[in-house]
């Protein structure tokens, strides 16, 4: 059984300093089983400017067990999935330790994106392209970042809206923002590309 | 050294030897190795047999013992070095249980080993006298009481600390080596607290992993991997033979845990094995006789000759036997009906001869390993068999043969022999299935032994038990035993050398004594209505003793009648 004190203890713990750290974890609904974690991209990284989602699911044992993570915004990062965004990192698996918070995992975890490991990739892809162009790799990370991690504060009807006066017919741009959960500018890509 | 550390010595020391010397721990004065051997002596006789036999270079080790050595190095550590039991063992477990490694490292580097296993002899954090602590895990307040440290002192409420080692335990052996639980920490959390803050099951279970460790972790011990079976061997590295037999009468190869296999080597046993798996000789069967259909997949076997290939209802697509090429294509275009280009050019290019090559050879392994496997297989089901025979003469028979004859059990033991011989023999004769396999075609002087072996050996296996005639029969096996063994330690001796001092007519020379002698068992039975004339002519040549024509038994030159059944010679 998750320890519900726990955690209710670490939400108020970790969104108390969110103007100092930028990391927040919010549960997803009433469950805390399964909550929605928040870092901002590091500074003087292709990641910067970017705010990436981290979903969290704490399975029974939490904490001696540690929480399930994985980024729900796309990254383009050797320890990272581009496909499924499983994270590649110790503490999230064998070197958990109940001492050890959401928030120092999250910590992590935006520790791993300014200083990626690609010799233990997650990503061969991308693990390849960073060790062999590391001037793609960092303007693609870039596009990604600026393509996925910088979601406006739009509602969907204002999205469509915006769309729409762009000149696209309303049935293809509200399918196909269902098919891009949302993310305008995947969009607006997509619609662009026919 | 504090005195609280002192003080949480003495606890430990308590309470590990409260919870390691109750029940069943054994204590004895004896300190030679061989007294594990004969600790269930009565209760089994036919380890003797095969403990006379060879001179032993391995200890068998039961639970008892296994637990009463690790109490022993355990001792030994902590007295010497001047820690606490619970120290000492997880030294040990960390130099894999060698006690003169742990002397070693320790007297070299004590605070690099001290480092290495998280034995803290100092902590900096000092504990409130009175109030209340917060828990590092669940965040919580607790007053003292409910609170426990490692010898780091990171306080965790016993709750915490129940769940942080059941977790450990439960994952696995790796609760061995389990840590505080502040990451930076590293103060090792060994038995004392796991006695203290686990459940009786999982205290059993850390047992269990410690007393696995300091087997599984031993250079010099194995499990015996009979199923069901508790021993450990521990085993004298570099004495020989790597041929043992566990209490539960099971006899393994200790250097591959493999199934004894004497004369074979380790590495021709593990390739058998592996040639065994179905699914390699499966691969190579289809890859010999048939091809998959391009379309469908399904294999395809050859039509003689043809190479227009039509698979099975419903796909029927038409192919190329050679190119797998579809077969409309092969028409005028390519040169005429059954003219494949294709193959043409792959023919030149000398990469279709390959290929096909590689397809008959499949085949000729094939048909030549199914040869070996099956008297392979033959011999280990006749083995499970005698097997099985043994135990039930064992349990049933001998006691009541015993009471037919008059005669105590252990006089009957001769039987046993026999029968333990006859299960050897198998065993021998199985392996060399596998060895013959293995047998580079050239060598025919080793070919033909093993042929000849072959033959001879399955004479001696028909040999079965009768209380008839209960001393001819008693005689006649006992020879008939010693015959068969002296036979098979020769075989086995001889396969070991590579046979390189042994030739095809040396080997059929030694072979043919012995099978006269084996002779007078032939048939169904055995009833001992043969007499061994045949082998007593040549046997009697030897001037070690003299061969009885009666029985068979070698009687030394000195006595004129027979010991066994006291005929005149
Ligand atoms: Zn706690
Ligand atoms: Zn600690
Ligand atoms: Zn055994
Ligand atoms: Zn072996
Ligand atoms: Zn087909
Ligand atoms: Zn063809
Ligand atoms: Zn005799």
């Amino acid at each position: 059984m998750v320890d519900f004190g726990r955690v209710q203890k670490e939400l108020q713990e970790c969104n108390k300093d969110i103007n100092v750290s930028g990391i927040s974890v919010n549960p997803k609904s009433d469950n805390l089983t399964s909550l929605i974690g928040t870092i901002p991209g590091p500074i003087g990284t292709p990641y910067e400017g970017g705010t990436f989602k981290i979903d969290i699911d704490l399975p029974d044992g939490y904490p001696f067990e540690p929480p399930r993570m994985k980024f729900a915004t796309k990254v383009w990062h050797p320890n990272i999935s581009s496909q499924s965004g499983a994270i590649c990192l110790d503490i999230l698996k064998d070197q958990w330790s109940p001492a050890l918070t959401l928030k120092v995992a999250l910590l992590s975890i935006q520790a791993l994106l300014s200083a990626p490991q690609p010799n233990d990739p997650q990503d061969a892809v991308v693990a390849q392209q960073y060790l062999k162009d590391y001037q793609t790799f960092a303007s693609t990370a870039h596009y990604w970042t600026e393509s996925f991690a910088k979601t406006s504060s739009l509602g969907i009807e204002e999205k469509v809206q915006k769309l729409v006066e762009m000149g696209f017919p309303e049935g293809l741009v509200r399918s196909t923002l269902e098919v891009v959960d949302g993310d305008e500018n995947l969009a607006l890509e997509k619609l662009c590309s026919g | 050294m504090d005195s609280e550390d002192d003080m949480h010595d003495a606890n430990d020391v308590d309470s590990y030897e409260e919870d390691y010397y109750s029940g069943d721990a054994m204590y004895s004065d004896d300190d030679d190795d061989a007294g594990y051997e004969f600790l269930d002596n009565d209760s089994d006789d036919s380890d003797d047999a095969l403990v006379s036999r060879q001179q032993k270079n391995y200890t068998i080790l039961k639970e008892d013992d296994i637990r009463q050595r690790q109490e022993d190095d355990i001792t030994r550590i902590s007295a010497v070095l001047s820690i606490s039991r619970d120290s000492a063992c997880m030294l040990l477990r960390r130099f894999n249980w060698s006690v003169s490694n742990v002397h070693e490292a320790w007297f070299a580097n004590e605070d690099k080993v001290r480092k290495a296993v998280g034995l803290l002899d100092k902590t900096d954090i000092k504990p409130p006298k009175a109030g209340e602590v917060a828990c590092g895990i669940c965040f919580e307040s607790y007053p003292l009481d409910k609170i426990s440290t490692a010898a780091c002192g990171h306080p965790f409420c016993n709750t915490c600390w129940t769940a942080y080692i059941s977790t450990s335990i439960n994952d696995g052996p790796g609760c061995l080596t389990l840590r505080c639980a502040i990451p930076s920490c590293g103060a090792a959390v060994g038995v004392d607290m796991v006695n203290m803050l686990a459940s009786d099951e999982e205290k059993k279970k850390y047992r269990r992993y410690l007393l696995r460790s300091y087997i599984e972790d031993n250079r010099k011990t194995k499990w015996c991997p009979a199923p069901g079976c508790d021993c450990a061997i521990e085993f004298d590295l570099g004495s020989g033979s790597y041929d043992v037999t566990c209490h539960c009468s099971y006899s393994f190869c200790w250097n591959c845990t493999e199934e004894a296999h004497r004369p074979v080597d380790c590495e021709t046993v593990s390739k058998w094995i592996m040639k065994n798996s179905a699914e390699s000789e499966n691969m190579n069967w289809i890859l010999a006789n048939s091809k998959p259909c391009p379309k469908c997949k399904r294999p395809i076997e050859k039509n003689q000759g043809c190479m227009h290939m039509t698979c099975n209802p419903p796909c029927k697509y038409e192919f190329c036997w050679l190119c797998l090429g579809q077969w409309s294509d092969h028409g005028e275009r390519t040169g005429g009906f059954y003219a494949c280009n294709r193959y043409e050019s792959a023919k030149q290019e000398g990469a279709y001869d390959e290929s096909e090559r590689r397809r008959e050879m499949a085949k000729n392994s094939l048909e030549r390993y199914t040869h070996y496997y099956e008297r392979w297989a033959t011999n280990q089901s006749s083995r499970q068999k005698a097997l099985a025979d043994l135990h039930q003469m064992q349990t049933v028979h001998l006691a009541k043969l015993s009471e037919k004859q008059c005669q105590p059990e252990t006089q009957l033991k001769f039987i046993i022999e026999a029968w333990l011989q006859i299960v050897e023999c198998r065993r021998v004769l199985k392996w060399t299935y596998a060895y013959g396999y293995y047998l580079p075609e050239q060598e025919h002087a080793k070919r033909q032994l093993h042929q000849c072996a072959e033959k001879e050996l399955h004479t001696y296996l028909n040999e079965d038990a009768s209380q008839d005639e209960f001393n001819n029969f008693r005689t006649k096996l006992a020879g008939l035993t010693s015959v068969t063994r002296n036979y098979f330690e020769n075989l086995v001796r001889a396969l070991e050398n590579g046979l390189s001092d042994v030739d095809a007519h040396g080997a059929s020379s030694k072979t043919s004594s012995s099978k006269n002698a084996a002779g007078t068992s032939k048939g169904k039975g055995g009833k001992g209505k043969a007499s061994s004339k045949g082998g007593a002519a040549s046997r009697n040549d030897d001037s070690t003793g003299w061969s009885c024509d009666q029985c068979t038994y070698m009687n030394p030159k000195t006595v004129t009648s027979c010991q066994m059944c006291h005929t005149s010679r």
